[in-house]
């Protein structure tokens, strides 16, 4: 957009770990995204403004980035309700983007006190009373933290004034229309219903005893890779469903199974036909499968 | 005698404090360090499962989220030992968590350098270059992040310390990667940083050989050298160390005497005013930090720069720059003696214990970080976290100001005051958890 003004950036925080701030600062290529914008308050980057500027609410606004819990009253900056200073700039935003589960769902500090504290449109899965204001120009990112790149595909299409393709829940379809399974490089086991034996091992699934929830968790980790190079499942991690509207659930380290088969079943999957194909491949016994993957000479 | 209070609200640390000065006769005599919001971490973990913490500590902090995670991992750990359960780490387990831990250190003190300090001291003498150093800053975070990365499968926020060792299992491949993005934060600490090798800034023992440091870290020494900044910000000279690690043996130094600590002396208090609680060694204020370990580990530069200006800013700065050097040849020595035949967790799946109560400590970025957790029936029945900046940053007692309100008593203005305050690091997520 040769010509035209840049569209001025505000990333606000209310309740939040700064967790969605470090993760973007991994994009490595923040500087010619952010050059798109210009940024005019950022928690840790130089803007054109100072935060007691974003405090007396005269700071212009297109694209407002949340991070962090909503709550209507008890966080204060520089004497101003923070929900007040999120009413104000999303009243003035062209696009609303939650970055992170705390801003979109509520997140883990909604814990601390269910009922005050959730997302901005959404608590849990459930609509606030502001989303009907906001709705039309909201993007959900969840993710504990959210992925640098899923914020940078929002930016970029923002900048590039195209249409973002979302679900019911405000995700980009490009983005959480996959499960965190996609792409596991574990997914030979899980075909083939092996366990792993215990943590830290290449061979096996993290489905059936770890706990893992990537095959009905949306999100894009095993696509697009953490900082480049790996991903919870990866690293032999199991995934804590760290974008879905319930996270962070408990016994996140075990599965929980109803004779014996994991009591949550793969995204839209019923349960007849998980049985009938774990019934099939449990019949057979593949030699490799009981052999390690690669053995160093010793 | 005239007394003056002002408010100032600090931006660009981990979050935002409200500081309230009192000046008398146009000297800081005063200084109210106040955080916004408390989260309630301690509460969300009650009655979750006990690994949960690992998952769920983490997310106290953005920036040393993983040593959240390795303290609570400990803690676990700690307390399977207190019940008789033996935990023998593999080296290589050993040797992963460490490498990890110290690169998250590297990305914290190196965003310090460049978002914090530089361009705080630019403007605080006057003297902005406009450039872009917040580029230079994730350029090498980015970095090192992405060879923890190889190992933990994302930072931040992961979970992959376990008890009984790590969840990942390295190939020969993966090291390689990660030995390339150690390789290429070396070169850049050298070419950029301080324009020394290596090897030759980590011969520097002298205050008088400081001035061989060029680069970004070398003007910053010039510019609070010529500013008149090398002797102001001086606490209580009085430092803990509470985690073993590469960087320094647990202990305290007062003044320059070194003697052993028990983490069963430390005591938290509830403040007026802040959501943060105070703690105390033995009732006595403590600085925590790289200039404690620097320190307590009697670090030939670190004990030069002390003798000359005490625990000035100037030393309190260097010795967290200085441990950047320290930590960069450290991961490289780890890489390298990576045994990767070893197994990665040693502990049997179904070894499961109820009832235990344990302690884990690791020196974070900003110092000692504490966590104490009570499990029965499996569930956690109380969780303890203490953070360095509790340490730093508290309100102090009826006796003794905090340590870093001491550091700011006598400036002659808000902005000399606030310099010194983020020469602490400041993190007010950790802060008030």
């Amino acid at each position: 957009m040769p010509s035209q003004k840049k569209p001025r950036l505000l990333w606000l925080q209310s309740i939040t770990c700064n967790g969605n701030t470090h993760s973007f600062l991994n994009h490595p290529d923040l500087f010619s995204i952010l050059s798109y914008f210009e940024v005019v308050h950022h928690p840790v980057l130089e803007g054109s403004y100072v935060m007691e500027d974003v405090i007396a609410g005269k700071v212009p606004c297109d694209v407002l980035i949340l991070e962090g819990s909503f709550k209507e009253e008890g966080l204060k900056k520089g004497g101003v309700e923070v929900s007040s200073l999120i009413h104000t700039y999303a009243k003035k935003a062209k696009h609303i983007i939650s970055a992170g589960t705390c801003a979109t769902f509520g997140g883990i500090f909604k814990q601390n006190n269910p009922d005050e504290i959730s997302g901005f449109c959404f608590d849990l899965e459930e609509k606030t009373a502001r989303y009907s204001t906001y709705a039309s120009k909201l993007i959900s990112l969840p993710g504990c933290p959210m992925h640098p790149k899923w914020m940078s595909y929002v930016l970029l299409m923002i900048a590039n004034q195209k249409k973002i393709a979302i679900d019911t829940l405000h995700r980009p379809v490009e983005l959480y229309g996959y499960t965190v399974h996609t792409g596991c490089t574990r997914n030979e086991y899980f075909e083939w219903k092996i366990d792993v034996k215990n943590f830290g091992l290449k061979e096996g699934c993290l489905f059936y005893e770890q706990g893992c929830q990537g095959p009905y968790t949306r999100g894009s980790c095993n696509k697009i890779l953490w900082n480049d190079v790996s991903s919870k499942t990866r690293a032999g991690t199991p995934c804590f469903g760290c974008t879905e509207p319930h996270f962070p659930q408990t016994s996140l380290f075990s599965t929980q199974t109803n004779m014996g088969i994991p009591a949550k079943m793969p995204l839209g999957i019923p349960r007849r036909a998980y049985l009938t194909l774990a019934g099939v491949v449990k019949s057979f016994k593949i030699k490799r499968f009981s052999e390690k993957l690669l053995e160093y000479d010793k | 005698m005239k007394k003056v209070q002002i408010k100032q609200l600090i931006e660009k640390i981990e979050g935002e404090a409200e500081l309230d000065f009192t000046f008398n006769d146009g000297l800081i005599e005063d200084v109210k360090i106040n955080f916004g919001f408390y989260r309630g971490i301690e509460e969300i973990l009650r009655d979750k499962a006990a690994r949960d913490a690992l998952v769920i500590t983490p997310r106290v902090c953005g920036i040393c989220n993983h040593a959240h995670l390795l303290s609570a991992v400990r803690a676990i750990e700690n307390g399977y030992e207190n019940s008789g359960i033996k935990i023998a780490l593999s080296s290589k387990a050993n040797d992963i968590r460490e490498f990890t831990l110290a690169c998250e250190l590297i990305q914290n003190h190196i965003k310090w350098l460049y978002m914090t300090i530089l361009p705080q001291l630019e403007a605080y003498v006057n003297q902005r270059s406009e450039e872009n150093y917040a580029i230079k800053a994730t350029y090498l975070s980015s970095t090192i992040t992405k060879a923890m990365a190889i190992f933990s499968g994302q930072w931040p926020h992961s979970s992959y310390a376990i008890p009984g060792g790590v969840t990942c299992d390295p190939t020969h491949l993966d090291v390689i990667q990660a030995q390339n993005r150690v390789d290429e934060s070396i070169k850049f600490f050298e070419q950029v940083v301080t324009g020394l090798s290596l090897d030759v800034y980590l011969s520097i023992d002298s205050v008088s050989n400081l001035h061989h440091i060029k680069g970004d870290f070398g003007k910053m020494l010039h510019l609070m050298g010529s500013h008149g900044l090398a002797e102001i910000g001086q606490s209580y000279d009085r430092f803990i160390v509470f985690g073993e690690c590469m960087l320094s043996k647990a202990g305290k130094s007062i003044v320059t005497n070194v003697s052993n600590v028990d983490t069963r002396y430390v005591e938290e208090s509830i403040q007026e005013g802040t959501v943060a609680k105070a703690v105390t060694y033995k009732n006595r204020l403590y600085e925590v930090g790289p200039l404690a370990r620097g320190m307590v580990a009697k670090m030939p530069i670190v004990k030069s720069l002390h003798k000359r200006y005490k625990d000035s800013l100037l030393t309190r700065v260097f010795a967290r720059i200085n441990e950047v050097a320290l930590l960069l040849e450290h991961t490289k020595t780890l890489l390298h003696k990576l045994q990767l035949d070893e197994p990665s967790c040693t502990l049997e799946l179904n070894e499961k214990l109820y009832e235990f109560e344990g302690t884990g400590v690791v020196e974070a970025a900003r110092g000692s970080l504490i966590h104490k957790t009570t499990v029965k029936e499996g569930i956690i029945a109380n969780y303890d976290i203490i953070t360095p900046t509790q340490w730093n940053l508290s309100h102090g007692s009826t006796e003794e100001q905090g340590i870093a309100t001491k550091a700011m008593v006598g400036s002659k203005s808000i902005e000399e005051a606030t310099f010194v305050f983020r020469t602490f690091d400041v993190c007010s997520v950790c802060t008030a958890q």
